[in-house]
Parts: C-alpha cells; structure tokens; sequence
C-alpha cells in the first residue's frame, strides 16, 4: 500500500518480461486466459449488484426528481420547479447546516482514535481487553445503540446527568434543548466510531518499519520528533481513507436522529437532510421533491469528494 | 472442472452474501399463516396492519377465527410498529405488493382513493348484513370521500376503531383533599378550572395538569369557537381572535396559573408518568389507555372537556379504517375478513374486554357503557365524545398533514413565553396556507 523505497528485488530487475513470462499481462498471451476468464466472473458479480441496487434506483431518482410524483401515482414531468423549491425551502438549508455542523465530530474522533491507537501500540496489560471494549460500539446496532443513548440522555434521571451531579453540573435536557442536541449526538457519534478508526490507526502504525525509527535514533530524534516526522505521517493515508468514508457517511446520518429526536428535534435542531427528505417522501407524499434532495446532496458529496481527492493527490504520501 | 465447480460455488456464496447485505431495522413479522384446511379453492390473502403488543394477540385470534369459519383460505399477517407503519405501507404500494387487506389512516384517505390503492365497499356493504345504523357515524364517514371531501361519497373502508380522547381525573385526590368531585355533564369553564387547579397544586409533587400541545390544544381551541380551517378546508383559520385566547390560555395554564410541572420538570418526561403515579389531577384518557390506568394506585373517572367561549366541550375522535386494495384477487374474501376484524361481535367483545378500544358497534359499546361500577365509571363520557362533541383532527380533511404539523414546528417559544401568541399566529399562517394550498394541488 505505501511506496516503498526498496532495494534491490526481483521487481526492479530489468528483465525481458515477456521472454521470462514472470507477469505478463500482454491480453494477446494465451498463457493466462482461464485465469483471466475467472478474474471476470469473479468481478461481474459485485458489478450486477452495483448496477442493480444502485445506478438503476439512482437513475429513477434522478428521473423522479423531474417529477410531482407522490410515490403512489403517476410521474408527471415538471421540469426543474422541485430544485427551485428547494433553494427556497428554508428547512432544507436548515437540515443542511445541521448535516454539516454534525460533521464536526469527524476531526474530534479522527484525533481521538489516533492517540488511543498510539496508546493502544504499546506494550501495556489487557492491550486486547482494550481494543476489544473500544470495539464492540462499532459492531452493535446502531438503532439498539440510539435506543441506548435516548435513554442515558433524558434530562431526569439520564445516566448522563447523573454522572454530572456527582460533579455537581446541572445537566440540561440535552435532546429537547436546540442548543444540545447536536452536542449530544456528536458526542455518540465519535464515542461508536472510534473504535474502528483506532483499529486502522493501530495497523497504520504498526506497519511503519522499524528502521525508520531506528535511524531517527540514531540520528538524535526525540520521541517526540520521532512522532511528528514518522509516525504521523505515514499514517496520513489512513486519514486521508477515514475523512472520506466518514464525511461520505455523516452526510447521509438518519438512523440516530430518527430514534433519537422523531420530530426532528426542537425546531428541527437535529433534522439532517436524509431525515428531512425521509419525511417529505413518506409523511408529506411529496417523493419528487425528496429525489430532488437527495439528488442534491449527492451531489455536494461528490464535489466534495472530488476536492479532497484532487488535493490528496499533491500530497507526497497517498495512497497507490 | 474442479476449478469450474468450485468458481461456481464461491459465485453463489457472493450472490447470497450479498443479498443478505442490508440493513438490520426488521419492519414486519410474518406471523405463520394458518393451514389450509382441504377445499378445493385456496385463497391466500395478506393482511397489513399496526399495533401494541396486546392489540396484535387479540387482532391475530380474530384472524384465526376467520381462518376456521372460512376453510381454504389462509391469511398472512405482516405486522409493524405503529411508527413504522406508514412506511411499510408506502413501500409495498409503490412496489406494487399491496397487501389485500390493511389498516388505512384517516389522513391517508384522500391520497389513496386519488391514487386508486382502495376498493369502493359500498356495493359489498350493501349486499351484506352489515347494518349501517349500528356503528358510529363518525366511524364510517370518515372514510366516505366523493374525490372532493371527506365524509360525503362511497366507502373506502370500515372502521377499525374510534378513538375519543376524553378528558380524565383522579378521583382519589380529589378525595384526599377534601374537593368537590367534578360534574361528569356540565364541564368547567376556564376560570373554574384554574381555580380548582390551583387548589390541587402545590408545586413540589402535585399540579393541576400536563398537557401535551400537539394533543390537548383541540379541546380549548374548538371550545372557544376557533377551528384550524375554515368550512371547505381551503384556507387556514389559525389567526383568529379566539383561537389566540385559546392558545393563550394554554399557555397560561402553565406560565402564568403555574398549574402545571416547570419547563424544565416537564419536558424531561413525561407528564404521563407523573399521572401514572398520581401526582396529576387531571389528564387526557383515551380508550387505548384504559388497559394501563386500570392498573394504577388510584382511582380515574371522565368527564367532559373544560369549555371555552362557546359552552360547550369539544375534542377530537382519532380512527383507523381497514381497506381493501383494488387489485386484489379475491375482494369478497377480503372484504369478509375487514367484516371481521371491523363489526363481528365477538371480535368486538374480545377488544373490549381486552380494554383496547371502545367497541364499533353501538348496540355493544352501549351495554358496555351501561357497566358504571368498574373503573372508570363514567365510560358514557367517551360515547358522548363519539357521538356528539367530538370531531376529526384537522389533518384528517386535507391531503396530507404537512400544513398542519408546521404549526407545531417552531412552537416550542411560544409555550415558554419568550414569543408573543399573536405574534407567532401572524408569522405561522401565511406558512401553513402555503402549504396547504401546494397540498391540494
């Protein structure tokens, strides 16, 4: 995965590939054909699934977005008049800026599970206990986890407020005050996610090779030189993975703020834009204008998608 | 060969793996569907419905019931959570699955017949024994709906309930305190009523009241002569002289009488669990609570909503139908199985003993009614509702509810007094007559 700044192997030695037929990916070559014939068997399937559970639907979606469908009768054309409702609909904007505000969690977590995986790397007692404690929110249900904390967040006896008390804080009323509630979910956003970030950290870190270090040693590096020259760094990748898949994924947040605020929150503090467009198609029978949503913010995720590539890709350490 | 065989095998296990890879949020049961008991026609219908965990054991017996009296045919039962339902339904339209036979919201009626998902059930009603005159008015015009309103027109469902939310309170402290029980005919008017809530609260573990906006405004609104729409559901009525002092003296109730638990006591939890345990004088009942408070400490009569302007109490009636799709295959067999599960007498007996909800038919809500020794005595109260002071909720006349729960959206500071109730009604219309009107396209 990381470039290596190898030595000698078999791979720089320049060989007439095709005389030695070591790899030969010349399509003409008969040698591997059976081989090439199961490599494609192989791939068509996730491809079908792809094409059939996501470009078709995505299509119709992008179709019905055109549309005045209310998801039970006909599609009649309208043109672009749900895109114009849209950017006068001020709880759109409103779920937007919550979507996005949510995504503050990102880097908090981001930064969280870094130092737990830099913990974690050494060699301390119950090292797996840990990593199996930090682990086991990532793989509960998200809907027994929102239950869970809906629960631990009540403002009478939650556990949440309790544990304040002891420090003698009064604890708001953290899912039906608009200041807190999405305080309150970021909060149980980063504590689910951040196991599985301080796994790929953990396995980031410990695949920098040793010589680095001790060549920084060598040379007169401190711990912490060392942390901010080597470590850091060549975990960049890893940050580069989990900021995409995590904003990809924050983006289209519904299943807490469904559980956890079913209206949306006080004055829809905590409506995200996939709850949003959830309720205006089933609730309010109004499923061309919640394509034209989704159609939307499928699109804002993949510009901003294409950005971080694109800047990713002037960085000296990426991904190959 | 090998290679083959075994390409092919692992080709099959991605294909399951990747069938079974969804989301985990299971939205129906399919309890099994009896046997099909000889016959040479077998029938197979499905039924979609919605409910608490009791509802759902006696609403599966009566399918059982129907099972044995009608051999060949066997019913599959799909049932949600109430929250799901909608949902769930939605999605088996569009995919073009609809169950034969299921729960339609009133709300959901116009939509539906628009879109041609019921079945007209006049024709069936009439040729069979259903005798009309012996279930609720308010039951079966509200599925009437002639394309333009409800109420007016062929059928599109039986009901499955009414639901009257009756105005509770709890006779035991009343007692204890020495008060004079209220009257279960003449309903207090406002002032009585503050001035009896302010006898029973004490502000540290007993209040007056805790009233949920989103259900309770209806009686104070509708008793001072306000409405939320004008007669033909064209324009929204909510900035009205009597519907501010309406929803002033909601806001009053808590704000300025200090009759009810603080903000901050209130919002937490429930001011349904401090009337489960007896620290509310009065609160809503419905017939669906009747099974719950029962079983708590102290006793609970009815009695008729406070009145406003107008003298008289008013509160809503809530209503599910059972519908028929149009495309099922076998619409006289569906239609006997909503025969069933609306208007069969023993059904019926079964849901009212289980205190689920007050019986469709008149003839057995009235023997019912006539039992005033068990708890709660005044059990007339929730059949007057039926059948004279209640009506629908708003959202029910319109095409969806979308205008309706706007209101509720931003009202959270109007309640704690931080926005002024005119105010809030002038900003709050334009946006809720918008809406109605893109409805009715």
């Amino acid at each position: 995965m990381f470039t290596d700044q190898g030595g000698l192997t078999l791979e720089n030695i320049n060989l007439n590939k095709d005389e030695v037929g070591v790899r030969s990916t010349s399509r003409k070559s008969k040698l591997f054909q059976s081989e090439h014939r199961a490599a494609f068997l192989f791939i068509i399937i996730p491809v079908v699934g792809f094409s059939l559970f996501s470009i078709i639907p995505g299509a119709i979606s992008i179709f019905a977005s055109l549309t005045n469908w209310n998801g039970l009768g006909n599609m009649d054309f309208v043109g672009f008049s749900n895109y114009t409702t849209m950017f006068n609909d001020t709880y759109f904007w409103r779920t937007l800026w919550n979507t996005f505000y949510l995504m503050i969690g990102i880097p908090i977590g981001l930064v969280l599970s870094f130092l737990l995986a830099v913990g974690l790397n050494r060699r301390i007692a119950g090292r797996q206990v840990f990593r199996v404690i930090y682990y086991i929110p990532v793989v509960s249900s998200l809907a027994a986890i929102s239950i869970l904390w809906q629960w631990a967040y009540n403002g009478d006896f939650g556990l949440v407020n309790q544990v304040l008390d002891l420090f003698g804080i009064n604890g708001p009323n953290w899912l039906q005050n608009p200041d807190t509630v999405k305080p309150a979910i970021i909060i149980m956003s980063v504590w689910k996610g951040v196991g599985y970030s301080m796994l790929l950290y953990l396995a980031a870190i410990q695949s920098v090779p040793r010589t680095f270090y001790e060549a920084a040693e060598l040379d007169g590096a401190s711990p912490l030189q060392r942390f901010r020259y080597i470590t850091w760094p060549m975990v960049k990748p890893i940050t580069f993975f989990l900021v995409i898949t995590n904003i990809i994924g924050g983006s289209q947040i519904f299943t807490e703020i469904n559980i956890m605020t079913p209206t949306g929150g006080p004055m829809y503090s905590s409506a995200t834009t996939v709850w949003y467009l959830w309720q205006q198609a089933f609730s309010n029978l109004r499923m061309g204008y919640a394509s034209a949503i989704a159609t939307a913010l499928g699109v804002l995720i993949f510009v901003i998608t294409a950005i971080q590539f694109y800047i990713n890709s002037r960085s000296q350490y990426k991904l190959d | 060969m090998k290679k083959i065989l075994s390409t092919g095998m692992l080709l099959s296990a991605l294909v399951l793996a990747a069938c079974g890879n969804g989301d985990s949020n299971d939205t129906g049961t399919n309890a099994g569907s009896g046997d099909a008991a000889g016959g040479s026609e077998d029938v197979n219908l499905t039924f979609m419905f919605r409910g608490g965990p009791d509802e759902r054991e006696i609403y599966e017996s009566v399918v059982r019931q129907y099972e044995e009296d009608n051999p060949g045919i066997s019913v599959e039962i799909i049932a949600t959570d109430p929250d799901q339902y909608a949902t769930s339904l939605q999605a088996s339209i569009s995919g073009n699955d609809t169950p034969d036979v299921f729960f339609v919201e009133q709300g959901s009626v116009m939509a539906y017949v628009d879109n041609n998902i019921l079945l007209d059930l006049t024709d069936l009603i009439e040729q069979s024994d259903i005798d009309l005159d012996n279930i609720w008015e308010y039951g079966i015009d509200s599925y009437r709906y002639d394309g333009e309103v409800i109420g007016e027109g062929p059928i599109y469902a039986l009901p499955k309930d009414v639901g009257p939310f009756a105005f509770g309170y709890n006779k035991t402290m009343f007692e204890e305190n020495g008060i004079e029980l209220p009257d279960t005919d003449v309903p207090y008017t406002w002032d009585e009523f503050v001035e009896v809530g302010q006898q029973l609260t004490n502000g540290e573990d007993q209040w007056a009241t805790g009233l949920n906006v989103n259900w309770s405004l209806h009686a104070f609104l509708w008793s001072n002569g306000a409405s939320w729409l004008n007669e033909d559901a064209t324009e929204v009525t909510v900035n009205t002289p009597e519907f501010a002092e309406a929803l002033q003296f909601f806001v009053d109730i808590e704000n300025e009488h200090n009759l009810t638990p603080s903000v901050e006591q209130a919002q937490t939890l429930d001011t349904y669990q401090r009337w489960m345990n007896g620290e509310l004088a009065f609160f809503p009942v419905g017939p669906w609570d009747m099974s719950t408070f029962n079983q708590l400490d102290f006793e609970y009569d009815l009695i008729p909503w406070p009145a406003g302007e107008t003298g008289e109490s008013a509160t809503w009636i809530g209503s599910l139908g059972i519908g028929v799709s149009q495309n099922t295959a076998h619409p006289e067999e569906a239609f006997e199985l909503v025969k069933y599960l609306s208007v069969d007498p023993d059904g019926q007996q079964q849901l009212v003993d289980g205190l689920i909800q007050i019986p469709n038919l008149i003839d057995v809500a009235e023997d019912w009614a006539s039992d005033t020794e068990s708890v709660p005595n005044n059990k007339q109260e929730f059949l007057d509702i039926v059948q004279d002071y209640g009506r629908a909720l708003p959202g029910a006349k319109t095409y969806t509810g979308q205008w309706y729960d706007e209101f509720f959206i931003n009202i959270q500071p109007v309640l704690e007094g931080d926005q002024s109730v005119e105010e809030y009604l002038e900003e709050v219309q334009p946006r809720m007559q918008e809406l109605l009107d893109n409805a009715r396209q």
